[in-house]
């Protein structure tokens, strides 16, 4: 069995495709991943910043200073024309004419005073994500309603600090008892696992095609099964080189992203990131690790078997497909919100493992749920590495 | 020696099969299973080399997996040397050295690699290793080779490769399944010496083949196999006389002729 493990591993390791997928796409793909992203968005965002709007006003005369505040912002630019009623505006975004077209009703100051609120239009096409318009406008017209309302507070006579209180009777504070790690746990802790599960199948399945399916195309297979090792200890040696380099692959990838988040955390102010996973002990990674181990035993029988099964690199390929979408599905359950670990969901495989990721960097985990994640993916493990080895002395398996 | 008495394997049909089939009907085959072998029976002595004839899908190479325990039979006995295969097949498996056209390397170890690992999965120790691969390396003339990765090497550098791989832990019995077909003539020419040296040395050798100048070359023994029955099995001289000609390609149809007549 050893001898079999060792001579996989061997062989994998000289080819450039496995190590492409287990070594280099974890280590590379981080750093790759957000730079691309940072340098995307910042791009966006600089651009829908820098963007200068064309707009149209109707009856600005009954705000002057709003309308002076958006003449000289810089972001804007008036459009000379006829606009009449909002279906002009309208017609005119359309036609982009105009990005934005605003409607002022009535003259603002002396409907205050007649202890009534204005109500104004702004015609704009909402569909872009990053778009600063509205934000904008609104900022303007709160400025300009600010003065309206100290203006009107003077003339009662409230003093400035007065003004204050009556604008914010109550004031609420947030004292949250999460601690910074627990929220940012809630928030970054369901994605870690929706990145280390599937790279732990991912890890898996590659080799796995390579030491089965390759097998019978190769027509090594069948020299193999002559040898006199009883073919238990063939799937076995087989089923560890897949479990190990299905670990190595998530070990791999814990590793990068620690070391290029920390190389990151010397460039760009995510200290609260780095303090927040600093706080993850020791314990907390070899818990995680403990319940990925069967998970990767669970994986590493699944595409064993179906490598096995299937007569060549291509057809193992097509079954790896829905394999991972069927993965996929127990962890988008764990990632909805609100998601928690309870006794039905420590029983649904991935899911209960995805979410007690997520408790352990939280720092909120139950133990006891822990340890029966683990007895339950084990026994799943067991249960399919059983399967696995029987399926592998079936002749209508190894020679279709 | 080899004996085979016997012998029965039938498979069963998969859907896609019974309806593919439904037009055109085997006689091999009924309502779930497609009997490949029926009652294949031969023997082959120390220091005889067998030739395995019969058409496309007569069962050669189901009888020769049976044989080499790659497959269990439904039925029949194979005694190599008074072990019983299908008993102790683990114990069958030290005695048997396979080879067939088919059979492959592993592309990304070297020549001596795919050799010693087989050796080793042979339960030979590290000295026991060492010097068959020498004695073996030497005889086929592989030192040029051997530290290249099976998947640059030639055809028939691969060849040789494979034929080290087979006869690794000195089995006593070899059982090569077309091990010609494919192969250009100095390949060939590469098996059909081994299978001379081999016999040299007393080790018997049953081989299945589609090339009768082969078989007039290097047999003893002549058994034929149509439709999963063994229809004839003797010495060369017996399957002339049988098949009346002197010319291998007439008797053997002759005999398949008559077979089918039957």
């Amino acid at each position: 069995m050893f001898e079999v493990f060792l001579k996989e591993l061997k062989e994998l390791l000289r080819d450039r495709k496995t190590l492409l997928f287990v070594v280099a796409l974890p280590v590379a793909i981080f750093p790759i991943i957000f730079a691309l992203m940072g340098f995307l968005m910042s791009k966006a965002a600089i651009e829908a910043e820098q963007k200068v709007h064309t707009y149209a006003i109707i009856n600005a005369q009954h705000a002057p200073e709003f309308k002076d505040k958006l003449f000289y912002h810089k972001n804007f630019k008036l459009v000379e024309g006829d606009f009449k009623t909002v279906d002009d505006l309208k017609t005119a975004v359309q036609n982009e004419v105009i990005d934005v077209g605003i409607v002022i009703t009535d003259d603002a100051r002396s409907s205050l005073e007649s202890g009534k609120s204005n109500s104004w239009q702004v015609v704009f096409n909402d569909s872009s994500s990053l778009s600063f318009i509205f934000a904008r406008i609104k900022e303007m017209a709160e400025e300009f309603s600010q003065t309206l309302q100290s203006e009107q507070f003077n003339k009662l006579g409230i003093a400035n600090e007065q003004q204050e209180a009556l604008l914010n009777p109550i004031v609420l504070e947030k004292v949250d008892t999460a601690d910074l790690r627990e929220n940012l746990g809630e928030k970054l802790g369901a994605l870690i696992p929706y990145l280390l599960i599937p790279l732990v199948l991912a890890g898996a399945s590659y080799p796995a095609i390579d030491l089965g399916a390759g097998e019978k195309e190769r027509g090594t297979l069948e020299t193999l099964l002559l040898t006199p090792i009883s073919r238990t200890e063939l799937v076995l040696g087989k089923f560890f080189t897949v479990l190990f380099t299905s670990l190595a692959t998530a070990l791999i990838t814990v590793a990068s992203m620690g070391i290029w988040m920390k190389m990151a955390g010397n460039f760009f102010e995510v200290e609260k990131i780095t303090d927040a996973f600093s706080m993850l002990g020791f314990a907390d990674f070899a818990l995680i690790l403990l319940l990925l181990i069967p998970l990767a035993c669970v994986f590493s029988s699944l595409v064993l078997a179906i490598s096995i099964y299937a007569r060549s690199f291509k057809e193992a390929q097509n079954y790896m497909g829905p394999l991972s979408m069927l993965a996929f599905l127990p962890l988008i359950v764990a990632m909805m919100p609100n998601m928690e670990l309870s006794m039905s969901t420590a029983m649904v495989p991935i899911t209960n493992v995805a979410l007690a990721i997520k408790e352990i960097l939280k720092g909120t985990v139950d133990y006891s749920f822990v340890g029966m994640i683990f007895i339950a993916t084990a026994v799943l493990a067991g249960l399919l590495m059983t399967a696995c080895v029987h399926w592998f002395k079936k002749e209508e398996v190894l020679f279709r | 020696m080899i004996e085979v008495s016997a012998l029965k394997k039938r498979f069963k049909l998969t859907k896609d099969h019974k309806v593919k089939n439904d037009e055109k009907k085997d006689p091999r085959e009924d309502k779930d299973y497609f009997h490949s072998v029926r009652d294949v029976s031969f023997t082959c002595n120390q220091g005889e080399v067998l030739g395995l004839l019969g058409p496309n899908g007569a069962g050669k190479t189901t009888t020769l997996r049976m044989l080499s325990t790659a497959l269990s039979p439904d039925d029949g006995q194979i005694k190599i040397n008074g072990i019983d295969v299908v008993k102790k097949p683990l114990e069958a498996r030290k005695k048997i050295g396979f080879l067939s056209g088919s059979t492959g390397l592993y592309g990304r170890l070297t020549a001596k690699e795919n050799i010693e690992y087989f050796a080793r999965l042979h339960g030979m120790n590290k000295q026991a290793v060492k010097t068959r691969c020498d004695e073996l390396f030497e005889m086929l003339d592989m030192h040029s080779f051997l530290d290249k990765r099976a998947e640059h090497l030639s055809t028939g550098m691969k060849q040789k490769t494979n034929i080290a791989r087979a006869v690794v832990h000195n089995p006593e019995v070899i059982v090569l399944d077309e091990p010609t077909t494919g192969l250009d003539i100095m390949t060939t020419q590469t098996v059909i010496s081994f299978i001379q040296s081999i016999k040299a040395q007393g080790t018997p050798v049953i081989f299945s083949t589609h090339h009768l100048d082969e078989v007039e070359l290097l047999c003893e023994r002549v058994s034929v196999i149509d439709k999963g029955i063994t229809c004839f099995d003797g010495t060369i001289g017996e399957f002339k006389e049988r098949g009346r000609s002197d010319v291998l390609n007439n008797a053997f149809l002759t005999i398949l002729k008559e077979q089918q007549g039957v």
